[in-house]
C-alpha cells in the first residue's frame, strides 16, 4: 500500500509543476513551447509503452499523429463538423489503421518490423501530400477552427496550455495504471523474453496488439490537439523527421518508464529552444545543428546510458539513499 | 511501347543504385548482425567528397579513386567509435544507435556543404544513346556496370579469398573463428570499411544523375535498407533482386500511375512482400549465431 502512495506523490508533484509553470515562464513563446511539449508527451507516452514495455519499435509514429491531425482538420474545415465530434474520428481512425497494421506486422520482429513501420510512415506521408482533393497537398489546410467549450474558445496561450496538459496528465494516468496492472506485467515479460512469456501462458500477440492500438490512439489525440492549436497544417510536420524525433524523446528519457517519456519530451523541447537561442547569436549554428545534437544524444544514450535518463537518475538516487541509510546504521551500531 | 522501355531503363538505373546500397547493408549484416542505418550517409559522403576533391582542382579520376579510401576510413572510424562501444546491444538499440549516427553525420554535412545540391560531371560524355525508341545516358550504363562490378567483386572476395573465409567464419560462429586465429573484431572493422567503399561507389556513380546534397543519403539509405529486407537480410542475390525490383516498381509506378506516389507504391510493395513472406523473398540466410 505504501508503494502505491509514493507513486501518486510523484504524479501530484508533477501536476503542481504543470499548474505553476506558466506563472513563472510568462512569455508567450515559452508557453507555446510548453504546449507543444504537452502534445508530444501524449504521443511519446504511448510510444514509450510500445517500445519499452512491448519491445516493438515504431519508426512511423508520426503517421498516426498526422492521421489524427488531418482527420479533424478535414472534418472541421470541409464538412463543418464540430471539433469535439471530429475528435472521436481522430481517435477511431488511427485505432482501426493500427488494428489492420498490427495484423500484418504481428509476424514481424526486429529489423523487419522497423522496416514495415518505416514504410508505413513514408506511405502515409506521401498520401497526405498527394491526395490533393482532401488534404490540399503540400500547401496544407487552412482555416482550422478553434476548440470551444460552453462558449469559451481555447486560443493558443495559457488556456490551450492547460487544455493540452489536462489531456497529457490524463494519458500519463492511464499509462501508469496500465503498467502497474496485469497487462503491464505481461508486457514487461514480453520485453524480457517473448518466448518465455509465451510459455508461461501470456498471449503475447494480444497484448502487443493492444499496446500498438493504444499508442496509435494517443498519437491521434496528440494530432487532434496539434491541429486545433494551429490555424493551418501541412504534411511537413508528419514526416520521417518527426517520427525519428519522437523516438529520440523516448530513448533520451528512458523507454522503460512512463516518466522517462515525459522527461525526454520536455528535454528535447528545451534543447530545441536552446539551439534557436544559440542560432540568434552565432551564425554558424543553423537549424540543422539540432540534428547534430539529437544524433549525438541518440548515440550517447545507447552507448553510455542504455536505460535512458530517468531510470538511470532514479537508480542513482536510490543507491545514494541506501548508502546513506547503511552509513547511519553503521554509526548507530 | 518506347515509353515503357524508357521507364524500365530508368528503373534499372535507380534499381542498380539501390542494389549497391543494399549490398552494403548485407556486407555488414552478414559479418556482425548489425543493420547500419547510416549506410546512406556513406553514399552521400561519396558524392560530396568527389565534388569537393574535383572542385579543389584534382583531376576527375584521381578524385574518384581518392574518395573511396577516404570514405572507407570514415566507415572504419564509425565502427570503432560508435558501433563497437555498444557491443552486445539488441536490434532495437542498434537501430536507434545507427539512426543517431546517421542524423549526426547529416547535420554536420549540412553545416559543411550547405543545403544546395552539388553538380558533378558524368564519367564520360553524356550524349544519350538511342535504343529502340528509348534514350539511354552513358552514365546509366556506368551505374549498371558498377553494380555488376560490385556484385562480382563481392562474390570473389567472399568466396575466393582468405578475408572472405574470415567473414564467413565470423558470421557462422565468432567464438570458433577466434579459436582458429580469426579476429571477429578485425573482420567487423573490415566489413564496415568494405561497406563504406561500396556506399562511396554508389554515391559517385549516381552523383552525375542525382546531384548530391547533404540529405541525399536519407532516402537512398531507406531504399537500400528496404531492398535488403525485400530480398531477405544477409542474402546478396536477394539484395540485388530487391534493389532492381524496387527501382522498377518505383519508375513504372511514377510513369504509369502518379509520379508523386512513387515512394508510396514502392514501399507498398515492400509491405506486401513482408506480409506474404515475413523474412523477405529469399528468406533470411540463417548463418548461425554470429554477431558482435
Amino acid at each position: 500500500m505504501k508503494k502505491l502512495d509514493k507513486r501518486w506523490y510523484g504524479y501530484l508533484g508533477f501536476l503542481v509543476l504543470v499548474l505553476v509553470l506558466p506563472l513563472i515562464l510568462t512569455q508567450s513563446y515559452h508557453i507555446s513551447i510548453l504546449t507543444f511539449a504537452g502534445i508530444y508527451t501524449i504521443l511519446t507516452v504511448g510510444l514509450g509503452l510500445l517500445m519499452g514495455y512491448a519491445g516493438q519499435i515504431s519508426l512511423g509514429q508520426a503517421a498516426f499523429f498526422g492521421i489524427g491531425a488531418y482527420t479533424s482538420a478535414v472534418l472541421t474545415t470541409q464538412y463543418d463538423l464540430s471539433p469535439w465530434i471530429a475528435l472521436i474520428f481522430s481517435l477511431l481512425i488511427p485505432a482501426v489503421l493500427a488494428y489492420i497494421m498490427g495484423h500484418t506486422m504481428s509476424r514481424l520482429s526486429g529489423y523487419y518490423l522497423a522496416m514495415a513501420t518505416l514504410a508505413f510512415g513514408i506511405i502515409v506521408h506521401a498520401v497526405l501530400v498527394e491526395w490533393k482533393s482532401v488534404t490540399k497537398g503540400a500547401s496544407g489546410l487552412y482555416g482550422i477552427p478553434k476548440l470551444e467549450l460552453f462558449g469559451f474558445a481555447f486560443k493558443p496561450g495559457i488556456s490551450y496550455y492547460y487544455l493540452t496538459w489536462f489531456f497529457a496528465l490524463l494519458v500519463i494516468l492511464i499509462a501508469l495504471n496500465i503498467i502497474h496492472s496485469r497487462v503491464g506485467r505481461a508486457l514487461r515479460s514480453i520485453h524480457g523474453s517473448e518466448i518465455a512469456s509465451n510459455a508461461m501462458g501470456v498471449d503475447t500477440g494480444k497484448y502487443k496488439m493492444q499496446v500498438f492500438i493504444l499508442s496509435a490512439v494517443f498519437a491521434g489525440l496528440a494530432g487532434f490537439l496539434f491541429t486545433h492549436m494551429n490555424y493551418s497544417i501541412n504534411p511537413g510536420s508528419f514526416g520521417l523527421d518527426a517520427s525519428i524525433l519522437f523516438v529520440t524523446m523516448v530513448v533520451l528519457g528512458g523507454m522503460t518508464s512512463v516518466w522517462g517519456a515525459v522527461l525526454g519530451t520536455i528535454l528535447v523541447q528545451l534543447i530545441k529552444l536552446f539551439v534557436q537561442t544559440l542560432g540568434e547569436h552565432f551564425t554558424f549554428i543553423t537549424s540543422e545543428f539540432e540534428y547534430v545534437i539529437f544524433g549525438a544524444i541518440l548515440m550517447g544514450v545507447v552507448i553510455f546510458m542504455p536505460r535512458g535518463l530517468f531510470p538511470t537518475l532514479v537508480s542513482a538516487w536510490q543507491k545514494r539513499k541506501s548508502d546513506q541509510s547503511t552509513v547511519q546504521e553503521n554509526q548507530a551500531a | 511501347m518506347s515509353e515503357l522501355l524508357q521507364y524500365i531503363v530508368t528503373g534499372l538505373t535507380t534499381g542498380s543504385i539501390y542494389a549497391i546500397v543494399a549490398l552494403g547493408f548485407v556486407t555488414i549484416y552478414s559479418v556482425t548482425k548489425v543493420i547500419n542505418l547510416a549506410q546512406g550517409e556513406f553514399v552521400m559522403l561519396g558524392g560530396m567528397l568527389m565534388y569537393t576533391l574535383s572542385a579543389a582542382g584534382l583531376p576527375y579520376w584521381i578524385a574518384f579513386f581518392l574518395t573511396i579510401p577516404l570514405v572507407m576510413v570514415f566507415g572504419m572510424l564509425l565502427e570503432r567509435i560508435v558501433i563497437r562501444p555498444a557491443k552486445g546491444a539488441d536490434a532495437l538499440s542498434l537501430i536507434i544507435l545507427t539512426i543517431g549516427a546517421s542524423i549526426f553525420i547529416r547535420g554536420i554535412a549540412s553545416m559543411i556543404w550547405g543545403k544546395t545540391p552539388k553538380k558533378v560531371e558524368p564519367f564520360t560524355s553524356n550524349d544519350p544513346i538511342q535504343f529502340a525508341g528509348a534514350s539511354v545516358t552513358p552514365q546509366s550504363l556506368w551505374v549498371m556496370l558498377i553494380m555488376l562490378v560490385v556484385v562480382l567483386g563481392l562474390y570473389f572476395l567472399v568466396e575466393k579469398t582468405v578475408i572472405g573465409k574470415g567473414f564467413q567464419a565470423c558470421s557462422a560462429n565468432p567464438l570458433a573463428a577466434r579459436l582458429l586465429g580469426i579476429s571477429p573484431a578485425r573482420m567487423s572493422l573490415l566489413s564496415f570499411g568494405l561497406s563504406a567503399a561500396i556506399g562511396a561507389l554508389a554515391g559517385m556513380a549516381i552523383a552525375p544523375i542525382l546531384y548530391p546534397s547533404f540529405d541525399v543519403g536519407l532516402m537512398l539509405g531507406v531504399k537500400g535498407f528496404s531492398a535488403a529486407i525485400f530480398g531477405g537480410l544477409g542474402s546478396s542475390p536477394g539484395a540485388v533482386i530487391g534493389g532492381l525490383t524496387i527501382g522498377l516498381v518505383e519508375s513504372l509506378g511514377a510513369g504509369l500511375i502518379d509520379s508523386g506516389l512513387k515512394d508510396a507504391i514502392a514501399f507498398g510493395v515492400v509491405l506486401l512482400i513482408l506480409l506474404i513472406r515475413p523474412s523477405g523473398i529469399l528468406g533470411e540466410k540463417s548463418v548461425g549465431k554470429g554477431g558482435l
